[in-house]
């Protein structure tokens, strides 16, 4: 799956060296429709995504009859250098998605334009998730709105739940118990505990009562050094070490990597992923889709871990010459309508408190999500994660045997520095 | 990635007699070498130089959009030389060279050999073959790797599983090959080696076909093996091309990134090169610390300028003594 994205990335790279530029005569009359909106989406791109866009254009266009809404598509992994270069290049979108994690180093460093006025302006805004806004906000501005979100879940097969008498797991000591008797009922890994899953492994440490980092008068702390936090990431990465119920095969990877081709061909008992992850399995294999099912990731003692809530948002380029029409765009692309058949088509639910998913499979992840959290709200956190990848790093020495104590002390200095840039 | 141009370049050392005699300067080659020398002059130099400046700056996204760069000085240079995992990087990627580039050598010098000797169909027949291994872009051979060195699919791992248990122990069905760096490199090397051998093995070949056969001919008859034949003929005669061959590798094999980027990815940093330490520092985020990751990639522009340097010497060396 990775792979496929690094081929897409190096062929977005080739078209979008080709399609950019060229068209910044119509600038004059600022304030008026535009000739074209550039709106970049992130992911790869489905026929069936960009069908939906098609749709959300015509009736943009019912508005702005005059504007061509030209899409292009920024595969994942090629997000960062790509918002470099348009930062740099000044050759950037009008409308952007953005995920949320990424949106406070956005507004640190300028790229996104203050909507707050615009966001007012819009009767709909009021039915936005307001955790998710807070998100979106800087020094009382609003810089952008909240599209769409996800939550985390363990993925099981509810056939081989029945067949070996297992119950849904409530505390930790369940859970490894269910992986036991499915890897020796079944013959395949009980669990997948990929290393490089730190949305995963934030909600055990949440689960547990720790943090990764607290804010200290106005300062991000690190507690990864705390009993909590040690104690949970002991128990995940102890899935692989210790109990071995969760394969070595899965260190050093996320789970895409493995755990999600293996769960769905039926060589692995459970996994940790979201909604989305429906969609993507079908793709693999839809002989067993009747059998999956989800249950929420429980916390050491009993009751539901609270999830990383993830997902995108939509903002506004500092640099565009349409602000009016971006703006547009979004209220267009996220009413009421087009947020319903984006979450169903996607998976992903809406952040919009009036939208609900139509699949009842999906069901049980609306329930997950009314106990979220966010990982620190730091402009650092990308180098905490993406660049540095302090966590998956740590988790990796630990299941192949270092000290836990040693290296969750390095971690949380990294967290105390990285934290704050 | 493959650079053929220094491929198609005549050995030295076998200069036209005629080139010493002095002529008037004439503008007409300049001007013919002109558009080459600005298009690399752009493309090349122009971010080289910009490198070596941000190399003492710190730059991050606000730089980018304009705001001027901070001096530093030399505390991005301090930063990384004061890093133990700046050297472990630095260890990896000097023992990954040493071991690539010896056995690229090797392959391709035996291969180089084999082609020599093989008939005219069967020669046609391989070196097709080992064509497609050098034109494989790097992206490609990376996932194909990959995928043979995978869990669930791979065919290394159901291979390994099939062999007996006595032979190499059980437990391959599910082995993680990308978990540790001393396996990881191994893939690795695998697959460099792979690509780069071709290349090596093309261009003995193009050697011996212009070394004299009498010379052969005449070890022959002295009852010479294939072993002190290639020392005593092969090798002297050729040792301007193996020098060329073997700086060519060092350089590439320094500088090897995408197939470590696919293969291992940010997640492991313990298999992280000097390559992919550069780019996580300046590109892996949207955090970039160019200025970091310049230094970076200036320390390693350094080391390869020593063997260049090194090269060059040697060349000049045999060019005085000849």
């Amino acid at each position: 799956m990775k792979y496929f994205k690094v081929v897409a990335a190096a062929a977005a790279i080739a078209l979008a060296a080709t399609a950019c530029g060229g068209d910044d005569k119509d600038d004059s009359a600022a304030g008026k429709d535009p000739a074209t909106l550039k709106v970049w989406m992130m992911g790869d791109g489905t026929p069936e995504q960009t069908k939906f866009l098609d749709g959300v254009e015509a009736e943009f266009k019912q508005k702005h009859p005059n504007t061509d809404v030209q899409i292009k598509y920024v595969p994942w992994p090629q997000v960062a250098p790509t918002f470099q270069k348009a930062a740099a290049g000044g050759e950037g979108p009008d409308v952007t998605e953005l995920g949320n994690t990424d949106v406070q180093s956005h507004i640190e460093q300028g790229n996104l334009a203050d909507i707050t006025d615009e966001l007012d302006g819009w009767a709909d805004g009021k039915t936005l998730n307001k955790t998710a806004l807070a998100n979106d906000q800087g020094d009382g501005k609003t810089y952008a709105v909240p599209w769409y979100g996800g939550v985390r879940g363990i993925w099981y097969r509810t056939d081989w739940f029945q067949e070996l008498g297992i119950q849904q797991p409530k505390t930790w000591a369940d859970l490894t118990a269910a992986a036991k008797k499915i890897q020796d009922g079944k013959k395949v890994p009980g669990i997948g505990a990929p290393s490089d899953q730190t949305n995963a492994l934030v909600s055990f440490i949440w689960g547990n009562g720790g943090e990764v980092a607290v804010k200290e008068g106005g300062k991000w702390a690190g507690r990864l050094d705390q009993p909590q936090a040690a104690e949970a990431v002991n128990f995940y990465a102890g899935l692989v070490s210790k109990e071995k119920v969760a394969p070595e095969k899965y260190i050093g990877k996320n789970e895409l990597e493995g755990p999600q081709r293996d769960f769905a061909l039926g060589k692995l008992g459970m996994y940790i992923d979201g909604s989305w992850a429906l969609k993507e399995m079908k793709k693999i294999s839809e002989k067993d889709a009747g059998k999956w099912g989800v249950f929420p990731i429980p916390t050491k003692t009993g009751g539901n871990a609270p999830v990383m809530a993830g997902g995108s948002d939509l903002a506004v380029w500092k640099d565009s010459k349409a602000k009016g029409a971006a703006f547009d765009y979004i209220t267009v692309l996220n009413n009421a309508k087009n947020a319903k058949a984006w979450a169903d088509y996607s998976g992903f639910s809406s952040m919009r408190s009036d939208v609900k998913f139509t699949d009842p499979k999906l069901e049980i992840f609306t329930q997950i999500a009314t106990n979220t959290k966010f990982t620190p709200i730091s402009a650092g956190w990308g180098e905490f994660e993406q660049a540095k990848k302090v966590l998956p790093n740590a988790v990796k020495a630990i299941m192949q045997g270092k000290s836990a104590d040693g290296e969750l002390k390095k971690a949380n200095e990294q967290a105390n520095t990285l934290l704050n840039p | 990635m493959l650079d053929t141009a220094p491929a198609v370049r005549k050995p030295p050392g076998r200069k036209a007699a005629g080139a010493r005699i002095r002529r008037r300067p004439r503008l007409g080659p300049y001007l013919l070498i002109a558009p080459t020398v600005i298009v690399i002059a752009l493309l090349m130099f122009w971010p080289m130089v910009q490198i070596g400046i941000m190399s003492f700056q710190k730059v991050g996204n606000r730089q980018l959009r304009g705001e001027p760069a901070e001096q530093v000085g030399t505390e991005n240079f301090d930063k990384i030389l004061s890093d133990p995992f700046f050297w472990q990087t630095f260890r990896n990627t000097v023992l990954f060279a040493v071991v690539a580039v010896t056995l690229t050598m090797l392959v391709g010098t035996l291969v180089g050999l084999l082609l020599n000797k093989l008939g005219k169909r069967m020669s046609a027949f391989v070196s097709g073959g080992v064509m497609i291994a050098w034109a494989t872009p790097p992206v490609t051979a990376a996932i194909i790797f990959s995928w043979l060195f995978g869990t669930t699919g791979g065919l290394v791992n159901w291979c390994l599983d099939l062999l007996p248990d006595a032979l190499i122990g059980g437990g391959w069905a599910d082995h993680n090959w990308f978990a540790t760096p001393l396996s990881t490199y191994t893939v690795l090397t695998v697959c460099v080696v792979w690509q780069s051998c071709p290349f090596v093995a093309v261009s003995v070949l193009a050697g011996l076909k212009s070394v004299p056969s009498e010379l052969y001919e005449a070890a022959r008859v002295d009852g010479s093996g294939p072993w002190r034949t290639f020392w005593s003929i092969t090798y002297p005669l050729l040792k301007p091309i193996f020098m060329v061959l073997l700086v060519m590798s060092v350089i590439w094999d320094f500088k090897v990134f995408t197939q470590l980027f696919i293969m291992s990815g940010l997640a492991n940093r313990d298999a992280f090169n000097l390559s992919l330490y550069a780019f996580s520092e300046a590109f892996g985020s949207l955090n970039p610390k160019l200025g970091m990751g310049s230094a970076i990639a200036l320390v390693l522009t350094m080391i390869l300028l020593v063997v260049t340097a090194l090269y060059v010497r040697v060349m000049v060396r045999q060019g005085e003594t000849k």
